[in-house]
């Protein structure tokens, strides 16, 4: 089995290498500091299972499962980390184990074995998106940022600079920056992980970043269209005019 | 608002103030050979229009306030002086017109002919009562601001201690502890000389951390050993992309501040900085000390990419109010971003004693 341990941290990568040295059968394909040398490893290596830290800069753990999903690659994963216990307990139900830090000799051991069993067996049911795992570790907080493999290129979208999505078949259209991004996902899944009062599904194929809207024209009897900052003009149904007054009757 | 007519209870004991005055006036009245049905029909609406009138005074006493010195208290007693004359004068017609209108009332014919003849009595008197209406007013404004001192002295104190106590829960920072934890669980085995060293130094920062929680104030060197041993900590487990850059100067050292108010900066510095970055960065403490000033300076690079947040973090904010608290005006605390550096500057004065 090729195995990736992925962790900014070294002596956190050194603790996960020691206990594999008495698995023989795992080879420890590559050793990476930071989300991107994942993907390049992953790339390279092909793994059967990685060792994946949550907290990393530039891409975190769920960010880089993400993107090794969105290339069809879905190694087995154990997560490792000091994240909050209560945030990862979730995570079981999914078949998807963690290991908290630090961790015995045992448990790393259970880990492993889960991990190799896993990879063994054909997999009953898919597992689970990244982006649902990291909903359920975000415990109901909101996303804050996007990330989107443009070929070989990934782009970290922050929310607060992203102004509008566009639903695009099997994929959303971000528009953020003056640039245009495609990233594979319905907009009703995407929709559901945004923080409601930020982000308004102002038609059925469109998502506006409230803080972009200047104000809304009436061009015909049922007919409306949202003005942008920028002048782009967006179409709003009757659904996503009455959810824009909701808003503005509430606030 | 007026705060007398704001509560019935302070407009009733207002009222209930001027009840001897009326038998005063009567009695003034009486003696000067007036009838008890002219006195009193004169006299009692006499007070109540005057109880009325006066409360005017609050409103120009809040407006001249009252100073700590004596400057402005001629302007300030001009202005009393004219407005009394003027409300003293008014409240005078006024006693002439209601002795006009009361004299249609049979028995009380005489009336007019007698305030006529009290008119400069009644003026002077009006004068002195509006005089003593501002001094009262002084008072409540005075006594109103106790209150609010007082108020807010409680708010910034319990705001203190609720501070202190959240910094003490971050300082044992349960994510700092279990990746130390990690890592000294990684050291035991390939590094053991230095697994014992990271535990020394967790124990002397946990040790340290625990004792100042206890305090208000404290020197700024005790602060620095902490961020010292904190720092050294964080050195074992980010390795080489944590490089620390200090300039202490030693006469700030004995200054006091409150507790533990340069960890918050320093772990700010190491999780939104140094940890956000693949290649790390230089965390960079300075202390100075400037004509009776502190200066302390934490700079760290940030990631670029990473969109800043807006206004400070709830620490920085926590930081800013207990420095203010402890030194007001004569303190300053600024956080700013240039070239991907995130600079946070406090000035206070250096202060030995508490």
């Amino acid at each position: 089995m090729k195995a990736l341990i992925i962790d900014d941290e070294e002596l956190a990568r050194a603790v996960v290498r020691e206990h594999l040295a008495a698995h023989p059968d795992v080879e420890v394909a590559a050793e990476c500091a930071n989300g991107l040398e994942a993907l390049k490893a992953a790339a390279l290596h092909q793994p059967d299972l990685i060792f994946l830290d949550i907290q990393m800069p530039k891409l975190d753990g769920f960010e880089v499962l993400e993107l090794l999903e969105a290339e069809g690659k879905r190694p087995a994963v154990v997560f490792v980390t000091a994240h909050d216990q209560h945030a990862l307990q979730a995570f079981e139900a999914h078949a998807v184990d963690y290991l908290l830090k630090p961790f015995s000799k045992e448990r790393f051991d259970a880990a492993l074995a889960k991990a190799r069993a896993l990879n063994a067996a054909q997999p009953v049911a898919a597992p689970p998106p990244a982006h649902e795992l990291a909903a359920s570790a975000r415990q109901g907080k909101p996303l804050e940022r996007i990330v989107v493999k443009d070929g070989p290129k990934v782009t970290v979208v922050h929310l607060d600079r992203l102004d509008w999505i566009q639903a695009q078949d099997d994929y959303v259209l971000l528009r953020t920056e003056g640039k245009n991004l495609l990233k594979q996902q319905t907009l009703a899944n995407l929709e559901a992980h945004l923080d409601g009062s930020r982000f308004i599904r102002i038609h059925r194929s469109y998502i506006l970043n409230l803080d972009r809207l200047v104000r809304v024209e009436q061009d015909s009897k049922e007919h409306r269209d949202a003005i942008l900052r920028d002048g782009t003009r967006l179409p709003v149904s009757r659904a996503g005019y009455q959810r824009l007054r909701e808003l503005w009757e509430g606030a | 608002m007026h705060p007398l007519l704001a509560s019935r209870a302070r407009l009733g004991a207002y009222l209930l103030g001027w009840v001897p005055i009326a038998l005063l006036l009567t009695g003034i009245a009486l003696s000067q050979g007036w009838s008890w049905a002219e006195a009193v029909a004169l006299a009692l609406p006499l007070c109540l229009l005057a109880a009325l009138l006066f409360l005017s005074a609050w409103f120009l006493c809040r407006a001249l306030p009252l100073g700590r010195t004596t400057e402005g208290l001629g302007t300030h007693g001009a202005a009393w002086g004219m407005a009394a004359v003027l409300m003293g004068g008014l409240w005078s017609g006024l006693a002439w017109v209601l002795a006009r209108m009361l004299a249609w009332i049979p028995g009380l014919g005489a009336l007019p002919q007698r305030v006529g003849i009290a008119l400069p009595v009644l003026t002077g008197l009006g004068v002195l009562l509006y005089l003593a209406s501002v001094a009262l007013s002084y008072l409540m404004l005075a006594q109103d601001r106790a209150i609010e001192a007082e108020r807010k002295g409680v708010e910034l104190q319990l705001l203190a201690q609720e501070s202190e106590l959240k910094a003490l829960r971050a300082q044992l920072n349960p994510h700092f502890l279990f990746n130390s934890l990690n890592s000294l669980s990684a050291l035991t085995a390939v590094d053991p000389a230095r697994a014992r060293e990271m535990c020394v130094l967790l124990s002397d920062f946990l040790r340290r951390s625990l004792g100042l929680g206890e305090r208000q104030l404290v020197a700024l060197r005790e602060e620095l050993d902490l961020a010292r041993t904190y720092l050294a900590i964080e050195q074992i487990r980010f390795g080489a992309r944590l490089k620390l850059d200090w300039h202490l100067d030693p006469a700030a050292e004995p200054a006091l501040l409150p507790t533990l108010l340069l960890q918050p900066l320093v772990e700010n510095a190491i999780k939104h900085g140094i940890a956000a970055l693949p290649e790390g960065g230089i965390l960079s403490l300075s202390t100075e000390a400037v004509e009776g000033y502190v200066l302390l300076h934490v700079n760290n690079p940030v990631d670029l990419d990473a969109p800043a947040p807006e206004g400070l973090g709830l620490g920085l904010r926590q930081v800013r109010q207990r420095l203010l608290g402890r030194f007001g005006s004569r303190a300053r605390f600024e956080t700013g971003l240039q070239d991907g550096i995130h600079r946070v500057t406090l000035v206070f004065p250096l202060e030995t004693e508490p």
